[in-house]
C-alpha cells in the first residue's frame, strides 16, 4: 500500500528529473548557436548541476529504505557515476573548456535525459501494478 | 620559356626579375574579361602577398582550369619563407610533380632544403624528372645558391625517395636560419592541397589544421601591411566574408560572387571611386583586390564603445624575497628606461603602479611635477581602491611625476622584510583599477602568493616527477585563476606575467592567467640582478614588451567555405562563442592553431579560408586585419600528402601534446603524438608503396623532416620523460609551445647548431644581409670534437661548448678577429629570431659542471639521452610500428 504512494512520487520526482535535463539539452544547444555566451551559460547550468545530482540520489535512497531493490539498482549506476564525477571535481562546468568538452556534456545530457524519460514508464509501471495488487 | 614539358597555362607568361632573382610569372584572371581592364600581375612588390602571383608548379593537363593565379610554391618553402618568402599560397593550381629534385644528397640537401619542393609524384608521369631545361623557375634559388645538377635522370625516382629514411642514411638537416632574411608569412596549413572528402582526409591521417600568425612584428625594411583607409568594405551577405582577392566579378562589375558561399552581391557603389585622389579609380588598385592581408579601418558599426586608450598597470611585488634578488630595482629601471617607447601616440596612454607584499600599496601621482603619495591597504579579503582618480593617471601628463617615482620604488622598500605575497587581491585591485577601459596588467612576481584570494600552496614534490603523477602538477591548483581570466576577458583586461623566484612558483596555475586573456607568460628562474645577464635579459625582454604595440579589445573568428567547420583552437585567448576567439591584447608573434573539419564534400575547385581579426590599435584607431587564404582541392590522396607542411604539423602537434597533457597526462600526451606520427606513416605506406614488403621508411620528401621535428617534440622540456624536470619548468615550457610561432618553435624543438672553430672564413663578417652564419650542423654529438667551439641554440638559450670558463655569462669581446666573429655571430643569433626573447649565453665546459653539460648536450636531439632514443632508435621503433602493422 505504501509502494502505491511511493511510486507515484517516483513517477513524479522522476518528471521533474526529465525537466531538468531538458533545461541542459536545450542550454547546450543555445551555445551552439550563439544565443548565450560560454560564461553566462556556466553559471546557469553550475547552479543546477548539485541540486540534479541530490535529486535523482533521493531516489535510490527512498527504494533503499522501503526495500524495493530492482529499483535500487536500476538507480545505482547512475548515482555511482554522478559521485564519481563529484569525487574527482568534475561535475562543474568550465567556461574556458566548455568548447572543447561541449561534446561530451551534450551526450551525458541526452543519455541522463533518455534514462529519465525510461524511469518515468517504469516508476508508472511499477505504481500501476502496486495500486492493482492493493486493490486485490 | 616555358619548356615543353611544362606548359605554361594559357594566357601566362614568365620573366625573369633580376632583383629578386626569381621568375615572375603574369597571367590575368580568366574570368575577368569585362571593362575593368587587365588585373595588375606583374611587378608584385615583396611583402606582403599579392594575389596574382607565382606559380612554381603548374596544372597538370587534367586538372580543373585555375580560376585565380597559380600558386606560390605552397608547402613547407612558402611557410619558412625561402623562395617567394612573402607569398601565401595562393589557390588555383594543384601541386604537381614539375620539380626535378626528387633525390637529396646530404651535403646539399642543406641549401636546399626550403627550395625543395615537395614533389609527391603521381604515378605514371615520370616524364618530369630528370632532364629539366629549367629547374630555376621551378624552385627559383632564394638566396642565389646554385642549383645543384640533378641530371641523373631518375627513373625510379619513388624508390629513391625512400632511400633516406633508412636507418644510417643521411641525416638531414633542418635549416632554420633562412627565415631571417624575409618577413615571415603569417599563415600556413598542414595541407595545402585540401581532401574534397572527410573520407579522404581520414585516410591520409594528416589532421588538418591552420596556424595563424596574424599580427606579425616588422623589422626594418619590412612592408607595413596594406591599410585600406576609406572604409568602404564588401562583405558577403550570407557569410559575412569581406572581399577579398578569390572572388569573381559577375554582370558586368557590378556584382561579385562569394568564394566562400557563391552568393551574389552588390558591389558597393564608392568601390570605384579612389577617395585619396576624389576622382573614379581603378577598383583593381585596391588593396584587398590584390593583398592577402590586408587592414581595414573599421566605422562606427564595428565598434561597442569608442576606442580605448592603451592602459598599463604594473604589480610589483616588493617582498623581501623580490627586492633581494633584485628584480624590483631592476624593473623599475626598465620601465623608467622605456617609458618612451611605450606607445603614446595621441598621448592617451594611461599608466598606475601598484605593489604588494602582504598589503597592496597604491601610489596617487599628481599631474606636473608633483611628489606620489602611497596609500596603503591592509585589507586583503575585500579589496577596495582607496582613491577614485589619481591612481590610473595619463601617462603624458604625469611623466615627470611617474619618473620621481619609479626611481624612489626601490628604496622606499629596500629594508622590506615582509615574506608573502597577497597576488591575487593585487590582481584584483588591478583589475578594479581599469575596469570600466580594459588594457593590459603586468605582475611582476617572485614569490608564490600566499594571502588571499588565488593563494597557492608549495605543492612541488621531486618525488613524484617522472612517475604518471606528474601530470597533476602542470594542472591548475587553484580554480581563481580561470575564473578570474573569465572576468577578465569580459572587461578587455589582458594579463601578462613575469616570473622570478628561486624557489617554486607554480607556473602551471599562474600561467592560467595569461593564456586564457591572450597575455604570455615570462619566467627568469632563480633571477638575480647580481649577474649581469640576468638583468640585461629581463630589461631587455621587458623592453621589447612594453615597446609592443599591442592590439586591444580584439575578436577573431575564421571563415571557410562551405563543408569546412573549425572544430578546435589552440592558443591564449578565450573562446567566446564557438568560432569567436576574444584576445582583450593581442601581442606581436603569438601563434594560434585551428583544426579544422571537413564536414561535407566539397565540390568547388578550391577552398578559402579568412582570418579576421577586429581590434583597436593602441593608437585609438578601430581596426580589421584580414587574412585570406585559398586552398585548392583534390581528390587524390598523393597530393594530399604531396601537400602536407611539416613546420605547420609540428606546431599543430605542439599544441595537442600540451592539450593532452592538460586533460590526461604526459605519457599520454607523448603517446598520442608518436601515435598521430605512425599512422601518418602507415597510411602513406599503405597508399602510396601498395602497402608491400619494404625495407625501408617511406614517406614524401616534404615530410622528411618530419620524423626528426617529432623527435625534438618529444624530447623536448615540455613533454619528455624525465624524473628531473621541474614541474614550472616544464609548464613554461608547455606555455612556450602552445604560444610561439613557428618560426620560433621550430628552433625551439630542434635547436641549431653550429661549428665555430672551423667556420668558414665569410662566417661572422658581414655579408650582404647581415652577418653571414656558418653552415648548420645535425644535432648530433658525433659532430662534436675535441677542442672545438660550437653553438647550439634553440630561441631561447644559447650553448657555448668552450674550455675557458662555464656557467653563465657574457662573451668578453677579445681583440682577435676570431673572437670578433664569434660575436658576431651571437649578435646574430639574438637578433634574427624575431619576438622579445633574448637567448642567455651559456658556456659549457667538456669538464665543467656537469648538469649544464647535460642540459647543453639534451639539446643534440638525435643522440640518445637519459633514456630517450637516438634519432636512428626512433625510425627504426617507427619502422617496427609501421611494418608490423
Amino acid at each position: 500500500m505504501g509502494a502505491g504512494w511511493l511510486f507515484l512520487f517516483a513517477v513524479l520526482w522522476s518528471a521533474v528529473l526529465l525537466f531538468g535535463m531538458v533545461f541542459f539539452v536545450i542550454m547546450f544547444s543555445d551555445l551552439e548557436s550563439d544565443y548565450i555566451n560560454p560564461i553566462d551559460l556556466c553559471n546557469k547550468l553550475n547552479q543546477f548541476v548539485i541540486p540534479e545530482y541530490a535529486a535523482h540520489a533521493l531516489l535510490p535512497l527512498l527504494f533503499l529504505i522501503s526495500g524495493q531493490w530492482t529499483a535500487l539498482l536500476f538507480n545505482i549506476p547512475l548515482l555511482a557515476y554522478n559521485i564519481n564525477k563529484v569525487i574527482k571535481k568534475n561535475h562543474m562546468y568550465d567556461a574556458t573548456e566548455i568548447f572543447r568538452t561541449l561534446g561530451g556534456h551534450q551526450k551525458e545530457s541526452y543519455f541522463k535525459l533518455g534514462f529519465y524519460l525510461l524511469s518515468f514508464f517504469y516508476y508508472l509501471y511499477r505504481m500501476i501494478v502496486a495500486l492493482i495488487a492493493e486493490n486485490e | 620559356m616555358a619548356s615543353p614539358s611544362q606548359q605554361l597555362p594559357p594566357g601566362w607568361d614568365a620573366q625573369w626579375d633580376p632583383t629578386n632573382n626569381r621568375y615572375i610569372f603574369t597571367g590575368e584572371l580568366l574570368q575577368l574579361h569585362d571593362t575593368m581592364g587587365p588585373p595588375v600581375a606583374a611587378g608584385v612588390p615583396p611583402g606582403w602577398a599579392t594575389a596574382l602571383c607565382f606559380p612554381t608548379t603548374f596544372p597538370p593537363p587534367c586538372q580543373t582550369p585555375p580560376i585565380c593565379c597559380g600558386q606560390t610554391q605552397a608547402y613547407y618553402g612558402a611557410a619558412e619563407g625561402a623562395l617567394d618568402p612573402n607569398y601565401p599560397p595562393v589557390a588555383g593550381l594543384a601541386p604537381q610533380p614539375a620539380a626535378p629534385n626528387q633525390l637529396f644528397t646530404p651535403g646539399l640537401a642543406a641549401e636546399n632544403q626550403f627550395a625543395t619542393q615537395q614533389t609527391q609524384p603521381a604515378p605514371g608521369q615520370p616524364q618530369y624528372y630528370g632532364h629539366q631545361p629549367e629547374p630555376e623557375y621551378i624552385n627559383a634559388p632564394g638566396y642565389g645558391q646554385p642549383q645543384p645538377a640533378y641530371g641523373q635522370g631518375p627513373v625510379d625516382a619513388l624508390a629513391n625517395q625512400f632511400g633516406h629514411m633508412q636507418m644510417g642514411g643521411s641525416k638531414p638537416m633542418l635549416h632554420t636560419t633562412n627565415l631571417l632574411t624575409d618577413p615571415p608569412i603569417p599563415q600556413a596549413f598542414t595541407l595545402n592541397a585540401i581532401p574534397t572528402t572527410s573520407s579522404l582526409l581520414a585516410k591520409s591521417k594528416v589532421p588538418l589544421a591552420l596556424v595563424i600568425t596574424p599580427y606579425r612584428s616588422l623589422k626594418e625594411g619590412d612592408e607595413p601591411v596594406p591599410l585600406i583607409t576609406d572604409a568602404v568594405i564588401a562583405r558577403c551577405r550570407r557569410c559575412r566574408t569581406y572581399i577579398n582577392p578569390y572572388v569573381t566579378f559577375i554582370d558586368g562589375g557590378n556584382r561579385w560572387r562569394c568564394c566562400m558561399c557563391s552568393m551574389s552581391n552588390e558591389v558597393p557603389q564608392l568601390f570605384d571611386w579612389d577617395q585619396v585622389r576624389n576622382q573614379p579609380g581603378d577598383r583593381w588598385s585596391r588593396a584587398e583586390l590584390n593583398y592577402a592581408v590586408v587592414e581595414f579601418v573599421a566605422p562606427t558599426e564595428y565598434m561597442v564603445r569608442p576606442p580605448q586608450p592603451a592602459v598599463y598597470i604594473f604589480l610589483i611585488d616588493v617582498s623581501h624575497a623580490a627586492i633581494q634578488s633584485g628584480m624590483v630595482a631592476t624593473a623599475t629601471r626598465a620601465l623608467l628606461e622605456n617609458l618612451d617607447r611605450i606607445p603614446d601616440e595621441e598621448q592617451r596612454t594611461k599608466v598606475a603602479i601598484v605593489c604588494y607584499d602582504v598589503s597592496l600599496y597604491f601610489f596617487s601621482i599628481p599631474p606636473g611635477e608633483g611628489d606620489a603619495s602611497m596609500l596603503v591597504v591592509s585589507d586583503v579579503d575585500d579589496v577596495f581602491l582607496p582613491k577614485p582618480n589619481d591612481l590610473l593617471i595619463n601617462l603624458a601628463e604625469c611623466r615627470k611625476s611617474l619618473e620621481n617615482l619609479l626611481g624612489r620604488i626601490n628604496d622606499m622598500f629596500r629594508e622590506n622584510t615582509i615574506v608573502g605575497s597577497a597576488m591575487g587581491p593585487a590582481l584584483q585591485a588591478g583589475f578594479k583599477l581599469m575596469n570600466p577601459i580594459g588594457g593590459k596588467i603586468m605582475v611582476l612576481s617572485a614569490t608564490l602568493p600566499s594571502i588571499g584570494a588565488g593563494a597557492l600552496k608549495n605543492r612541488d614534490d621531486t618525488k613524484i616527477l617522472g612517475t604518471s603523477k606528474e601530470s597533476g602538477l602542470l594542472q591548475a591548483a587553484s580554480p581563481f585563476y580561470k575564473t578570474f581570466a573569465i572576468e577578465c576577458s569580459r572587461a578587455q583586461v589582458s594579463v601578462d606575467m613575469f616570473l622570478f623566484s628561486a624557489a617554486y612558483t607554480d607556473v602551471a596555475s599562474l600561467a592560467c592567467l595569461p593564456h586564457y586573456t591572450s597575455g604570455q607568460t615570462y619566467y627568469y628562474p632563480a633571477f638575480n640582478a647580481a649577474r649581469a645577464e640576468d638583468a640585461l635579459k629581463f630589461a631587455r625582454e621587458f623592453g621589447e614588451v612594453l615597446a609592443m604595440p599591442i592590439m586591444l579589445e580584439a575578436v577573431m573568428r575564421v571563415r571557410a567555405s562551405r563543408g569546412l567547420r573549425m572544430s578546435s583552437f589552440h592558443g591564449n585567448f578565450f573562446v567566446r562563442s564557438t568560432d569567436l576567439l576574444a584576445m582583450p591584447a593581442v601581442p606581436q608573434d603569438q601563434s594560434y592553431a585551428i583544426e579544422v573539419q571537413i564536414e561535407e564534400t566539397i565540390t568547388s575547385p578550391f577552398v578559402v579560408l579568412q582570418t579576421a581579426v577586429l581590434h583597436t590599435t593602441c593608437y585609438g584607431e578601430r581596426r580589421i586585419r584580414v587574412i585570406t587564404l585559398a586552398l585548392p582541392t583534390t581528390t587524390s590522396l598523393s597530393e594530399v600528402f604531396a601537400s602536407a607542411d611539416e613546420v605547420a604539423l609540428a606546431t599543430l602537434f605542439a599544441n595537442k601534446a600540451v592539450e593532452r597533457t592538460l586533460t590526461h597526462k604526459l605519457e599520454d600526451a607523448r603517446d598520442f603524438v608518436f601515435q598521430r606520427l605512425v599512422d601518418i606513416l602507415i597510411a602513406y605506406k599503405t597508399s602510396m608503396t601498395g602497402g608491400g614488403a619494404s625495407a625501408g621508411l617511406a614517406i614524401s620528401e616534404n615530410m622528411k623532416m618530419l620524423p626528426a621535428l617529432v623527435l625534438g617534440l618529444l624530447k623536448n622540456v615540455g613533454i619528455r620523460q624525465s624524473a628531473q624536470i621541474p614541474s614550472d619548468i616544464r609548464a613554461y615550457s608547455q606555455a612556450l609551445l602552445t604560444s610561439l610561432p613557428s618560426q620560433l618553435l621550430i628552433p625551439y624543438i630542434y635547436p641549431s647548431f653550429y661549428s665555430l672553430h672551423n667556420m668558414p672564413p665569410e662566417a661572422g663578417s658581414i655579408g650582404e644581409k647581415g652577418v653571414i652564419l656558418p653552415p648548420a650542423l645535425p644535432l648530433t654529438s658525433e659532430k662534436l670534437e675535441r677542442h672545438g667551439l660550437f653553438l647550439i641554440e634553440d630561441g631561447q638559450t644559447i650553448f657555448l661548448f668552450d674550455v675557458l670558463r662555464g656557467g653563465k655569462t657574457t662573451l668578453p669581446i677579445l681583440d682577435n678577429p676570431f673572437s670578433q666573429r664569434v660575436n658576431a655571430v651571437i649578435q646574430k643569433i639574438r637578433e634574427m629570431r624575431r619576438g622579445v626573447y633574448y637567448p642567455h649565453l651559456y658556456i659549457v665546459k667538456e669538464d665543467g659542471e656537469q648538469a649544464l653539460r647535460l642540459w647543453a648536450l639534451s639539446a643534440l636531439i638525435q643522440d640518445r639521452s637519459d633514456g630517450l632514443p637516438s634519432y636512428q632508435m626512433f625510425i627504426s621503433s617507427l619502422k617496427e610500428k609501421v611494418i608490423t602493422t
